[in-house]
């Protein structure tokens, strides 16, 4: 059973999120919209006011989201507004209650159309999604929730669009953490949606914080802390707003993740000069130490399944990444190319493992097979690129990088290395993303 | 866009061993919708760190501060070859500096900080600057110096020294630097 969301007011919403008359046809999800392929074009229409929206303010909250997370996908080319002969307002949006050729003499391969009802604090919005040429309902869903509630209602309409698009949710209801200075000199945590609404500072606490990991309800997150002086590990419930502070018997706690399913955590603790890593329980006691070198070992990464932890060790005298069972066995190395590998993600089908490699004097970010192999190079060599993560749908990986200066989260696709877009203001520094998984109901 | 309403809270912190006693902090609910994130009143880093009566102080309370330095005190720091941890040769007779000191004060006790240059990642940069901080303790330990009397902390590549991207600030930040406490 999900858990409820961190922003409160998401929580009782999406009570009826329901697919209107899909017709679901499997030749169409078949790669329509491919990332080699030529992009296609795409007009979001502004959502007609069946009541209550007079002036457009929910149409365009919902609009200017669904757009935005169109572009970050890679995908489509929007058509401009400017272009649109036909007026929302006083056309329909069902099938047969508008005109295909007043959009394919604009060239749109396919064509968003909705309604929106306001009825006191109640807000309904039903969005279609259209192929132009082919004169058909693709999708269509309903949505109901309060005006707060609109910009989650547009992410889980273009998540949909790229299902019905591409044969795969997209992955933009979900959350992204880093690490940011905010243009000051202290690192604090700040969450924020994919496509930059939402921005919050999760920690107050003006020394340094790092390393943000959320679980896989997006309820709750880990990160390291100096804000006591030493570092420690904290454990934040965003929903409650409480947290616990998580240390070591063994010595002084450097880093950590929490678990896929939120009961653990994997811990680096130093003690006399060598860094080893713990399996923790959610509050802290210790269950087993994973590694036992005089050297490091550090950035724990669990598997998307908990079974594996992916981490880096100095042990053959270079940074490089390793996997170990969790039920018990021995360290198997998996990166042979390049002397300084570090900081591992595993992707959500748990068939790839994403990390930084040094070149030069930058870094850039690579992705490997989880049973070794050759690893690909993902970025592009401008700036140093660290610290991926992957989204919850395996298409992307956010990271961060110098590419303009200073440090700002950006947006890559994996297929192709596009770099997409910078997710993040780049107010300060930017630096350790984490993509949380899909936001709950 | 007038749709969003946003909010943001402090946390409470209970340490492992304290579960019981939570103590809930004011949940702060703000509603707009600029990209700002929204700051807490009050909260910023003037005033909150303290320098120590011998004028040395840790580099995280020089952050705090606003002076960004950890070069005060009666210590001095030693320096690191990129991605290495040993002491180098000329180093020896600073730590013997640093060690006859210690000797003539019996009565302090001294952190070492170990610190990194900006390439590398952060948590891999958390190690070796344990790494570094360990290795100047138990240089000091061979000397004499009770470890009793020496304390670690790693701040890895979070506190350089100097801000520059060239290879004579990064020599800098690949640092232990001594803070005495009494």
């Amino acid at each position: 059973m999900k858990k409820p969301l961190l922003p409160i007011f998401f929580a009782a919403i999406f009570a009826a999120v329901i697919s209107v008359a899909t017709t679901a046809h499997a030749q169409i999800r078949m790669n329509i919209v491919g990332p080699n392929s030529q992009l296609s074009s795409i007009a979001v229409s502004g959502l007609k006011s069946l009541s209550g929206d007079d002036n457009h303010q929910v149409s365009g909250a919902f609009v200017a989201i669904v757009n935005r997370d169109l572009e970050l996908s890679g995908y489509f080319r929007l058509i401009s507004p400017h272009a649109y002969i036909e007026d929302p307002q006083q056309s329909g949006y069902e099938l047969g209650q508008f005109n295909f050729a007043d959009w394919r003499s604009i060239n749109a391969d396919f064509l968003v159309k909705g309604a929106v009802t306001i009825t006191g604090q109640s807000v309904q919005v039903t969005a279609m999604l259209y192929d132009v040429a082919q004169q058909r309902r693709m999708m269509g869903k309903n949505f109901t929730g309060s005006t707060a509630d609109v910009p989650r209602m547009a992410r889980r309409f273009a998540d949909a669009i790229l299902e019905a698009t591409t044969g795969q949710r997209g992955p933009f209801d979900s959350e992204l953490a880093f690490v940011s200075t905010g243009g000051g000199r202290f690192k604090e945590i700040y969450t924020q949606t994919i496509d930059g609404e939402d921005l919050f500072r999760r920690t107050d606490n003006p020394t340094i914080n790092l390393f943000p990991s959320f679980d896989k309800s997006a309820r709750y997150l880990l990160y390291l802390s100096y804000k006591s002086m030493e570092p420690a590990l904290y454990l934040a419930d965003l929903k409650q707003k409480v947290e616990s502070k998580i240390t070591s018997r063994h010595g002084m706690v450097i880093g950590g993740e929490i678990s896929p399913d939120g009961q653990q955590i994997a811990a680096a603790v130093e003690h006399g000069g060598a860094t080893n890593l713990y399996l923790l329980t959610r509050d802290g006691s210790e269950l087993r130490a994973l590694t036992h070198t005089s050297g490091i070992n550090v950035s724990p990464a669990f598997s998307p399944d908990g079974s594996t932890l992916a981490f880096t060790s100095d042990r053959s005298g270079s940074p490089q990444i390793y996997l170990m069972p969790l039920a018990g066995g021995e360290a198997r190395r998996i990166t042979y190319k390049g002397n300084y590998n570090t900081t591992p993600a595993w992707s959500p089908k748990g068939d790839r493992i994403a990390y930084q490699s040094r070149t030069g004097g930058r870094f850039d970010i690579f992705v490997i097979p989880q049973a070794g192999g050759d690893p690909t190079e993902v970025t592009d060599g401008n700036g140093s690129n660290e610290s991926p993560s992957w989204s919850p749908d395996g298409r992307y990986l956010a990271f961060s990088s110098t590419r303009g200066g200073r440090a700002r989260i950006y947006l890559l696709m994996v297929q192709t290395g596009k770099i997409i877009s910078a997710l993040t203001e780049g107010k300060g520094n930017d630096t350790c993303p984490a993509w949380s998984w899909w936001l709950g109901d | 866009m007038t749709l969003v309403q946003r909010g943001r809270g402090g946390w409470v912190t209970r340490t492992a061993l304290q579960m019981g006693a939570l103590i809930v902090l004011g949940v702060i609910f703000a509603a707009g919708c600029s990209s700002k994130a929204k700051e807490v009143p009050g909260a910023n880093g003037a005033n909150l760190g303290e320098t120590n009566s011998n004028g040395s102080s840790t580099s995280l309370q020089d952050l705090k501060n606003g002076t960004m330095g950890g070069t005060g005190g009666p210590l001095s720091d030693i320096h690191f070859g990129y991605n290495t941890y040993n002491i180098e040769p000329q180093d020896g007779s600073v730590l013997k500096a640093n060690a006859s000191w210690l000797e003539g004060h019996p009565n302090t006790h001294v952190q070492v900080e170990g610190h990194c240059d900006e390439r590398g990642s952060e948590e891999y940069n958390m190690a070796l600057g344990a790494k570094r901080a360990q290795s100047a303790k138990d240089y000091l330990v061979t000397l004499g110096i009770p470890s009793e009397r020496i304390s670690t902390i790693s701040y890895g590549k979070e506190l350089p020294l100097c801000q520059d991207h060239d290879d004579s600030c990064w020599a800098q930040n690949r640092r232990d630097h001594f803070v005495v406490q009494q």
